[in-house]
């Protein structure tokens, strides 16, 4: 049968499973589906784990390639030969248990990161991940990419407080792992498994978090500094106080500029966030003292967090063809790389724009040409390779965004500490056929 | 290979002196914190990771198993060889690698005793954070295999909340690495997963760990309550107030009073329950905390809250925590210690049905526990000697865990599934979802040389954990 007959046959299977209006086949409609420049043959939304399970049997009788997602704004990896399937998890939004005196919910996947944090907020408390577009962003999106913001400094990563979750796997199983109480080492954590996994092992159908009482009242401290190294020495400082932040973000010149354009900025930010009562606030204020120019609260404080979140989304709607990279690092490691950056960007002509959880070793670093030339790719292509044989030990340099001749140079991933015969050996053991994301990712 | 050759064959790679196979030492071996035996063949103690690797090309060459074991407290048999196989002692490799302040890690060999880290590293006002009540004496590599919790674990999350970079000895002998100082690495979490997989995937030969900055102050308060509803009603409305303690423990009137007798921690004889609730942070914060805390102890209907005067004081109330498994050893020839998890509102209820359990199995049941995060320890009294009474045991365990899982919850929040609960895991998983862990055992672990026979009931998958595994849904599609 023709690769075309294929996806013929299989989309009258879909819409037999799923219901007809439920499987999207008109071309004009599946390019909002597009993935990495690849737009797929079909997009289908089923309502259950089962219905997900059915889809992906189906896609490994016939060696089709499903890339799952949910509001598509994380969606990053090298560029797919091939898309047959998106498979969508709007439809996944039971929710499966909620209790505010247990601190603990689950919901399906395609709960977006504001309804989560809007129904939990009406009982004091707090869904402590903050992606950026958090209307649009789901569950299951922000687990598969392990997606953060800001509050990642204070409350950890999704790893840290998802306690269970079900997925069908690329070879058509349904599994869960964990379950619905904070503390479980019942069988293999497969939550960290699946966490980070961009969609290469399974799909998430449904999740379960530990929540935090929601802090009562914040406030923002903001120091400005001459130089990256003056901040980072601030943070060292911080760091070894006894004050323990809920957010402590770094924000270069250029981000600033770039967050509120019409601010002819000169100075690198350290933002910190502190929650607590009058007293605990007082003892911020004197603990930071003068190295604390500005403090902000309420309405404007939020405003600046929520610009944060966004850096990403402002700078894809100011700099379309910029260059994106998200780095991990080991804490001592982010000033020299911050350095390298500045070296590497001044040698391109490239502007500069970084954002990042320095309390956690985590950077975004975003580059575009300071005047537009024909020769960026080329340019965007060096300094991502210059920057990855700099790159200390331990550290990784996932390339975000990126125009699409780049893409077709480049590895999105890079380097990283771990083996990855180990991680092709866990791919083949889920997904046997490489049904899922084939091409995307590192393995 | 004759079992003997092999014998000659570890001690070509650990040494003379490093080997033990003569039956009276190998005593000492037949048993951990739980209460299964079984004699190892021999025990064999490396003492770098290139003789770890030798000895796993050695053990998967000749089909022997090996059982990795640290210091053998574990409660789940995790660390029991089955009879004949090679026990892999890490008592050899106990060094701290690095301390890296800057980077706020410490790479450590798997036989550190988890006390001795914390230790090493408090001068520099740092400390690692999950503590085990075993942790004089267990190790950073069981807790790496078991992903152990302890009080603090509430506020601060377990082992593998503090585990970022891993270097694996896999049963083959090749060495890999997993993550590094980072706090996340490109790629698989192959870290957060090895954690907790109780020694089934690969040995840990080198584990990078957080250190957390000593907390400016504490606060140790200890509520009597005249009924252990009005306690367990406590530890809901302390989070309700928004107040996440760094511990928060409950010991019912029993074992309170049991312990007493051991260790005079000055708790309340006549009391019913008692919390024992630590805050920890900013001095103002750890302040208003104590208070509000106290505040609700009293709404409550606590009789009395008391708070630690002084850090002897503090040690003290600790103390009687700490050593409670040690103070039960004065009452019972043996006893059984269990390690459900409910959600933290269904603690009354569960309290209610042990005492229920208790009754009709006629035994006698303590309960310690992690209450802030609803993982209970029933500790159930006994005579091993007693073959009748040890039914009853294992009869009314069974009731309490079948309980906790239909409140929502798990039949281990710490100690694991070792060879212990590995026959409940179908109370708790699918067979789907069991095959799916298999798989990815398998992954790594394909012919069960290390550290068979654990996690996986052997109750119908027994044909299926040893080999590839099945496919069920592929195969039943004739893929």
């Amino acid at each position: 049968m023709s690769s075309a007959g294929v996806v013929t046959q299989y989309a009258s299977q879909l819409r037999a499973l799923c219901g007809g209006e439920h499987v999207i086949e008109a071309p004009s409609e599946l390019e909002r589906y597009s993935i990495v420049g690849t737009t797929p043959a079909l997009a289908v939304a089923p309502a259950s784990q089962d219905e997900v399970a059915s889809i992906l049997r189906m896609a490994n009788e016939l060696r089709l390639c499903v890339v799952p997602a949910g509001g598509c704004t994380q969606q990053m990896g090298n560029a797919p030969p091939q898309v047959d399937v998106v498979l969508l998890t709007a439809r996944l939004t039971e929710v499966e248990h909620y209790d505010p005196a247990d601190l603990t919910v689950g919901v399906g996947a395609g709960f977006t990161v504001s309804q989560l944090s809007a129904m939990v907020r009406a009982n004091g408390l707090l869904f402590a991940v903050d992606p950026p577009l958090p209307d649009r962003c789901s569950v299951g999106g922000v687990l598969a990419t392990g997606g953060h913001g800001p509050l990642r400094h204070g409350f950890g990563g999704v790893r840290d407080f998802c306690i269970g979750l079900h997925f069908v796997t690329g070879d058509a199983r349904r599994a869960k792992g964990g379950g619905r109480v904070v503390k479980n080492v019942a069988g293999y954590d497969l939550m960290k498994l699946l966490i980070g996994s961009h969609g290469t092992l399974g799909i998430i159908t449904s999740a379960s978090f530990k929540l935090f009482p929601a802090p009562r009242r914040t406030q923002t401290y903001i120091a400005e500094f001459y130089s990256a190294a003056d901040a980072i020495e601030f943070r060292d400082r911080l760091l070894h106080s006894p004050l323990s932040p809920i957010c402590l973000e770094l924000v270069s010149p250029g981000a600033r500029q770039l967050l509120r354009p019409s601010m002819d900025a000169k100075s690198w930010v350290v933002c910190v966030r502190a929650a607590g009562s009058d007293a605990v606030l007082r003892r911020y204020r004197s603990e930071l003292g003068m190295a604390a120019s500005r403090q902000v609260e309420g309405q404007s404080e939020q405003e600046l967090w929520r610009a944060v979140e966004n850096f990403s989304e402002s700078l894809q709607a100011q700099h379309p063809d910029s260059l994106l990279m998200s780095l991990s690092l080991p804490l001592r490691d982010v000033k020299r790389v911050i350095s390298e950056i500045e070296v590497v960007a001044e040698a391109n002509d490239l502007t500069v724009a970084a954002i990042g959880r320095i309390g956690a070793g985590h950077l975004q670093a975003a580059l575009w040409p300071l005047t537009s030339a024909d020769a960026t790719g080329a340019k965007l292509v060096t300094t991502i390779s210059t920057l990855r044989a700099q790159l200390p030990r331990d550290a990784s340099m996932m390339v975000q965004l990126c125009p699409a001749y780049v893409r077709t140079q480049i590895d999105s991933w890079g380097p990283t500490p771990t083996d990855v015969a180990s991680m092709r050996a866990v791919k083949q053991s889920l997904d046997r056929h490489d049904i899922l994301n084939r091409g995307r990712f590192l393995v | 290979m004759r079992f003997s050759a092999l014998v000659d064959h570890l001690r070509t790679i650990a040494g003379r002196d490093g080997v033990l196979d003569r039956p009276e030492d190998l005593m000492l071996y037949e048993y951990d914190g739980g209460i299964r035996k079984s004699t190892p063949g021999a025990v064999v103690f490396p003492q770098t990771t290139n003789q770890v690797s030798q000895i796993m090309r050695l053990a998967s060459a000749n089909g022997v198993s090996v059982v990795p074991r640290g210091a053998g407290t574990g409660l789940s048999s995790g660390a029991i060889s089955p009879e004949g196989g090679v026990v892999l002692a890490f008592s050899r490799m106990k060094r701290i690698l690095e301390v890296d302040v800057e980077n706020q890690r410490a790479v450590v060999q798997p036989g550190v005793v988890n006390l001795q880290l914390s230790e090493h590293v408090a001068p520099l006002g740092l400390y690692f954070a999950p503590d085990p009540s075993s942790q004089k004496a267990c190790t950073i590599g069981g807790n790496v295999a078991e992903n152990s919790g302890g009080p603090h674990t509430l506020a601060c999350g377990v082992t593998v909340n503090h585990v970022t970079g891993l270097e694996v000895v896999l049963p083959n002998g090749d060495v890999v690495q997993f993550g590094g100082k980072a706090a996340e690495s490109c790629g698989y979490d192959l870290t957060g997963f090895f954690v907790g997989s109780e020694g089934t995937l690969g040995i840990a030969t080198a584990i990078t760990v957080k250190l957390l900055r000593r907390p400016e102050h504490v606060a140790t308060l200890l509520g009597i309550f005249e009924t252990i509803d009005d306690a367990a009603r406590t530890v809901s409305a302390i989070t309700a107030e928004g107040i996440t303690p760094a511990a928060l423990e409950m010991l019912d009137g029993w074992t309170l009073r049991t312990v007493e007798a051991y260790c005079h921690a000055g708790y309340p004889l006549d009391a019913a329950a008692v919390l024992l609730i630590e805050l920890e942070g900013l001095r103002e914060a750890v302040e208003e905390q104590a208070e509000a805390v106290q505040a609700v102890c009293r709404e409550q209907y606590a009789r009395e809250v008391r708070r630690a005067k002084n850090e002897e004081e503090r040690a003290l109330l600790w103390k009687g925590r700490k050593t409670a498994f040690g103070a039960l050893g004065r009452v019972s020839p043996s006893y059984y210690t269990q390690d459900g998890v409910v959600p933290r509102t269904r603690i009354p209820a569960v309290l209610a049905h042990i005492g229920e359990v208790a009754k009709k199995y006629d035994l006698i049941i303590g309960n310690i526990f992690h209450a802030g995060d609803g993982n209970l320890h029933p500790l159930i009294m006994f005579d091993i000697r007693d073959r009748e009474q040890a039914e009853r045991v294992q009869l009314a365990s069974r009731k309490i865990l079948e309980y906790c899982i239909a409140c929502g919850g798990s039949i281990t929040g710490e100690h694991g599934i070792g060879l212990e609960k590995r026959d409940l895991m179908p109370l708790l998983f699918t067979q789907g979802d069991l095959d799916v862990m298999l798989s990815l055992r398998n992954a790594f672990n394909p012919s069960s040389v290390l550290n068979p026979g654990k996690v996986f009931p052997t109750t119908r998958m027994c044909a299926e954990t040893c080999g590839p595994a099945q496919h069920p849904v592929l195969a039943q599609e004739g893929m």
